[in-house]
C-alpha cells in the first residue's frame, strides 16, 4: 500500500527541497518510486490545480484521507504578536494549517533547522519557532507533550540545509515501518551521533594544533576562524556534499548549522577564546585536560605537517 | 461593467505558494495586483551582527540561488575592505555562479515552466501527447533528465566551494578554497559531460552553431534545419510557443535592468560581450537605448507595501524595513517593496541581460514583437550557450596559473559597500553599512523584488502586473496564460526579501 506524503513549506528558503534534489542513489524520482510514496503535495513539484490542493488539505484535516508522513520545511512564523499573519495561507495564518495537518499525521518530520528549532528568525520579529523545539527548549509550536498519531514526537533532521541522504534515509526508515532511533533533541542517532569534525581532511592539523589564523592558510579552522566541526553533530564529512566535498575540506569553517541555536548571535568566522584556547571545547571535554593535551600536541607537531605542500 | 469580476488565481511550482489577484473585464484582464504575503525579516536579522555575518546568513535567503547572495555579500565586503580580488578568485567565483545558473535555467525550464504545456487547457492541441511524455512531473523524459544532469553540474560548486546550497567560501579579498590541479580537472570533466548533454537534449545543436542564430528568421530556419533541432527541448519549446501564442502575451514594462554578469579577471582570454568590466554588460534598457547603470539611481518605494513610511523613495543605503501590517484595508497590499530605476519600474533576468548586451537575436525579437513570455523564456533556456564556453576557459586559466586565490584584508571597523551581481533571475544587490565593527544597515534588493514589484506612489505598475494587464484569456476556467506570463519571469517567491516570501493576495 502506498504511503501518502504531504510536504508543507513554511518560513524557509526552499533549500531543503533543493538539497533533496542533490540525491544520487537513489535520486528523488527513484526514491519516491522505490518506496511507493504518493506525493499528495509538494509546492515545487505538484501539478494539481489550486482547487485540488485545497480539497486535499480539507480531506486530510478532516481525517477523510490518510496522512502517513507530514514533512515540514521552514519555521512556524508566529509574528506579529502571535497572530502568524507574517505568513498567511488564503487569509488565515499558515501556522493554523501546520496545526491541522500535524493533528492527523502518523509521522511528522521537521526537515532542516528552521522547522526543527526555529533557525533563521527564531530571535527576530517574525517570532519563528520549530515544530517541537524553540532553539534548545522543548515545546516549540506543538508543545512538549505532542505526539503524532503513531505515538512519536516530531522527528528532527536539522541542517541548513539538511543533507539529502538524511532526508531520504529518514523517510525510507519510516516507510519500512522502522522509524529511526532518536537521540538528543529528537534527532536520529544514525546521522546526528557523528560530529562534523569526523572525516574532515584537516583532522591532522587539529590533532597537532596547527592553526589557521587567517583565511586561505592551511590549518585547522577551530582555533581562530570559528569552526564548529568538533562541537556539533552532522554528516557533512561522513557523507560529503554533492557527493564531492564539504565546507571544512575546502577551508570554510563549519557554522554549526545543525545546532539548535543556529544562527548563533555572536559573529561568524571568529572563535571566542580564552588565552588562545576556544571558549567552547569539543563536546564533553574538560578544559584543563584539553589545554594540557593541545599544548603537548602543538609541541609534538611534526615539521612535515607544518610545511605540508598539499593544497589542503 | 456588468461583465467585470475579481478573481484570485493561485499558482504552485514557484518557490512558495503564489496567488495573483486579477480583475477581469469579460475575458480580458484589466488590472492585476501582485502582493507578497510572507515576511521573513532578513534585513533586520542582520542588524548588530558581526561584519562577515552576511556571508553566512544571506545565502539562506534563497535555496536555489544561495551562491548569488554569497557573491553579493562578498562583493559588498570587497568594497568595504578595499581589497583587490586576485584573478583566480574572480575565476572561481564566476565558475560557481555559472554552475548555479546552469542548474537554475534547466530546472526552471523543465521542472517549472514547461509543466504548464501539460495543462488540461491544451488537451486538444497537436503537441499535447508529446508534452505529457516530456513534462509530466517526476515522470516525463525531459524532467527526469533535468533532475539527473543539474545535480551533476552542482558538483563543481562542492569541489570549489564545499557544498551547494548554502556555502560561504567567498570572503572579502577572494575565496578561501585553493583548488588543486586534479580538482580543476574534475570540474572540467563534469562541465564537459553537462555540455554534451545540454547540446544534445536541451539545445539540439552545438553552442557554437546556436550563436549563429541572429534573428527571428534564423530561428525559424534553425527549427526546420534538422530533426535534432526539432526534437530537442528547445525545438519543442519553439513549437509549443508558436501554438500557444507565447510571443503575444506578457509584454511587461519594456524597461530592463542588468547589473552586469561576471566580473572580468584583469588577465583573461575571455572576450567580454560589452565594455563595462563584465562578461555580459550592465545596462538600463528603455525604448531601445542602453544606458549605464548607476546605483545612485536605484530607489525603493513603499507606498503600497506593508512597511511604515510615507511612501517616499529611499536609496538602499538609507532604506528602512519596518513592518507595518495594515491588513487588506487601505492601499498597502504587499510585503515586497517597489524598486525603481530613475523613477521607473524595470524587469530583470536573462532577457534583460541579452538586451543590455545587444544580442542580435533578442534585439530582433524585441523589435518585431516587443518583449513577451516567449522571448523571456527563450533567453533563459539558451543563456548556457554564452556561459558554458567561458566557464571552461576560466577553468583552463586556473589550471595554467599559480596565482593566489585570496588577498588578506585588515580589521573591518567602519565603512559602506554594495555588492551588485546577476543572480539566475536577474539583478541582485546587497547594500551594507558597518559601524564600530557591527552591521548597522543591510538592505537587499532581489531580482524578484524588481519583477514582482507592487505599484509605486506614482501609480506605476510593477513588471508582472503590467505583463498581466490587458491579457486576453482563452478559457477563464483554466487561465494558463497567467501561468505562462508569471513563470516566464522565473519567480522566486522565497527570495523576495525585505524579506517577503511572495505569496499573493490582495
Amino acid at each position: 500500500m502506498s504511503l501518502n506524503l504531504f510536504w508543507l513549506q513554511c518560513g524557509g528558503c526552499g533549500g531543503d527541497t533543493w538539497s533533496l534534489f542533490n540525491a544520487s542513489s537513489p535520486n528523488v524520482v527513484d526514491f519516491l518510486e522505490a518506496q511507493d510514496i504518493n506525493l499528495l503535495w509538494h509546492p515545487s513539484l505538484s501539478v494539481q490545480s489550486p482547487e485540488e490542493h485545497q480539497d486535499i488539505i480539507q480531506r486530510l484535516s478532516e481525517g477523510k484521507e490518510r496522512l502517513d508522513i507530514l514533512c515540514v520545511e521552514g519555521s512556524v512564523i508566529r509574528g506579529p504578536g502571535g497572530t502568524g499573519m507574517y505568513d498567511d495561507f488564503l487569509g488565515t495564518p499558515k501556522k493554523d494549517l501546520v496545526y491541522a495537518l500535524a493533528a492527523q499525521a502518523r509521522y511528522i518530520v521537521a526537515v532542516g533547522t528552521c522547522a526543527s528549532f526555529g533557525g533563521i528568525g527564531a530571535d527576530g520579529e517574525i517570532e519563528a519557532t520549530g515544530l517541537q523545539y524553540h532553539k534548545y527548549d522543548i515545546g516549540g509550536f506543538l508543545g512538549e507533550d505532542f505526539v503524532s498519531a503513531i505515538g512519536m514526537p516530531v522527528i528532527n533532521i536539522p541542517g541548513c540545509p539538511c543533507h539529502c541522504d538524511v532526508i531520504i534515509g529518514t523517510l525510507s526508515a519510516i516507510c519500512r515501518g522502522t522509524p529511526p532511533e532518536l537521540g538528543d533533541y529528537n534527532m536520529p542517532l544514525e546521522w546526528y551521533g557523528v560530529m562534523v569534525h569526523q572525516g574532515c581532511t584537516r583532522n591532522e592539523y587539529h590533532e597537532y594544533r596547527v592553526e589557521e589564523k587567517r583565511m586561505g592558510e592551511k590549518g585547522c579552522l577551530f582555533f581562530y576562524l570559528g569552526c564548529h566541526g568538533p562541537l556539533v553533530h552532522g554528516v557533512c564529512n561522513k557523507l560529503l556534499w554533492n557527493g564531492r566535498s564539504s565546507k571544512t575540506r575546502v577551508g570554510v569553517p563549519c557554522f554549526g548549522c545543525t545546532r539548535p541555536d543556529f544562527p548563533q548571535l555572536y559573529p561568524f568566522f571568529e572563535t571566542r577564546n580564552i588565552e588562545g584556547i576556544p571558549l567552547e571545547l569539543p563536546e564533553g571535554m574538560d578544559r584543563a585536560h584539553y589545554m594540557a593535551y593541545k599544548g603537548m600536541a602543538a609541541a609534538a607537531a611534526p615539521a612535515r605537517l607544518k610545511k605540508r605542500k598539499t593544497r589542503i | 461593467m456588468s461583465s467585470r469580476k475579481k478573481v484570485i488565481v493561485p499558482l504552485n511550482r514557484v518557490e512558495g505558494d503564489l496567488k495573483i489577484h486579477l480583475e477581469y473585464d469579460g475575458d480580458t484582464i484589466y488590472d492585476a495586483f501582485s502582493a507578497g504575503t510572507m515576511y521573513r525579516g532578513f534585513e533586520n536579522i542582520m542588524k548588530d551582527r558581526g561584519p562577515l555575518d552576511g556571508l553566512v546568513i544571506t545565502p539562506r535567503i534563497c535555496g536555489i540561488c544561495s551562491n548569488s547572495h554569497l557573491a553579493a555579500a562578498a562583493k559588498a565586503l570587497d568594497m568595504i575592505t578595499q581589497c583587490m580580488v586576485p584573478d583566480n578568485a574572480t575565476r572561481v567565483r564566476n565558475i560557481t555562479l555559472i554552475a548555479e545558473q546552469l542548474q537554475n535555467d534547466v530546472r526552471q525550464h523543465s521542472l517549472l515552466f514547461m509543466v504548464d504545456s501539460t495543462s488540461p487547457a491544451y488537451v486538444s492541441s497537436s503537441f499535447y501527447d508529446e508534452a505529457l511524455a516530456r513534462y509530466t512531473p517526476l515522470k516525463g523524459r525531459s524532467v527526469v533528465e533535468a533532475i539527473e544532469n543539474t545535480k551533476k553540474i552542482l558538483e563543481i560548486l562542492s569541489i570549489l566551494g564545499g557544498q551547494w546550497p548554502h556555502s560561504s567560501f567567498m570572503v572579502p579579498g577572494g575565496v578561501v578554497s585553493v583548488p588543486g590541479a586534479n580538482d580543476i580537472v574534475q570540474c572540467k570533466y563534469i562541465l564537459r559531460q553537462f555540455r554534451m548533454w545540454y547540446e544534445k537534449q536541451v539545445l539540439g545543436c552545438s553552442c557554437d552553431l546556436w550563436r549563429q542564430v541572429r534573428s527571428r528568421q534564423d530561428l525559424e530556419a534553425w527549427l526546420e534545419a534538422s530533426p535534432a533541432h526539432y526534437q530537442s527541448d528547445l525545438g519543442f519549446f519553439l513549437r509549443f510557443g508558436r501554438e500557444a501564442g507565447l510571443s503575444r502575451i506578457g509584454k511587461g514594462t519594456e524597461n530592463f535592468i542588468s547589473y552586469g554578469f561576471l566580473d572580468m579577471p584583469r588577465n583573461t582570454r575571455v572576450q567580454s560581450l560589452g565594455s563595462t568590466g563584465y562578461y555580459m554588460p550592465a545596462g538600463f534598457v528603455s525604448k531601445g537605448s542602453v544606458r549605464q547603470v548607476n546605483q545612485h539611481e536605484i530607489m525603493e518605494d513603499t507606498s503600497h507595501s506593508w512597511f511604515s513610511g510615507h511612501g517616499e523613495e529611499l536609496h538602499p543605503y538609507d532604506g528602512m524595513t519596518i513592518p507595518y501590517a495594515t491588513g487588506s484595508e487601505g492601499h498597502r497590499y504587499s510585503w515586497g517593496k517597489a524598486p525603481r530605476y530613475d523613477g521607473q519600474p524595470a524587469e530583470t533576468g536573462p532577457l534583460a541581460q541579452m538586451l543590455a548586451a545587444q544580442n542580435p537575436l533578442f534585439m530582433d525579437l524585441l523589435n518585431q514583437d516587443g518583449p513577451s513570455a516567449f522571448s523571456r523564456q527563450l533567453a533563459r533556456i539558451v543563456r548556457p550557450t554564452l556561459t558554458i564556453p567561458v566557464m571552461d576557459q576560466w577553468l583552463e586559466e586556473i589550471a595554467q596559473t599559480d596565482e593566489p586565490f585570496f588577498t588578506p584584508y585588515g580589521e573591518i571597523r567602519n565603512g559602506q559597500g554594495h555588492g551588485m551581481v546577476e543572480a539566475p533571475r536577474g539583478s541582485l544587490g546587497h547594500w551594507v553599512i558597518i559601524e564600530d565593527g557591527r552591521i548597522k544597515r543591510y538592505q537587499v534588493i532581489s531580482p524578484t523584488t524588481w519583477n514582482a514589484s507592487p505599484r509605486d506612489s506614482n501609480g506605476q505598475l510593477g513588471p508582472w502586473e503590467r505583463a498581466l494587464a490587458g491579457t486576453k484569456i482563452r478559457d477563464l476556467k483554466i487561465p494558463v496564460e497567467v501561468d505562462h506570463i508569471v513563470r516566464s519571469f522565473d519567480p522566486c517567491l522565497v527570495c523576495t526579501v525585505h524579506c517577503a516570501d511572495l505569496r499573493w493576495e490582495v
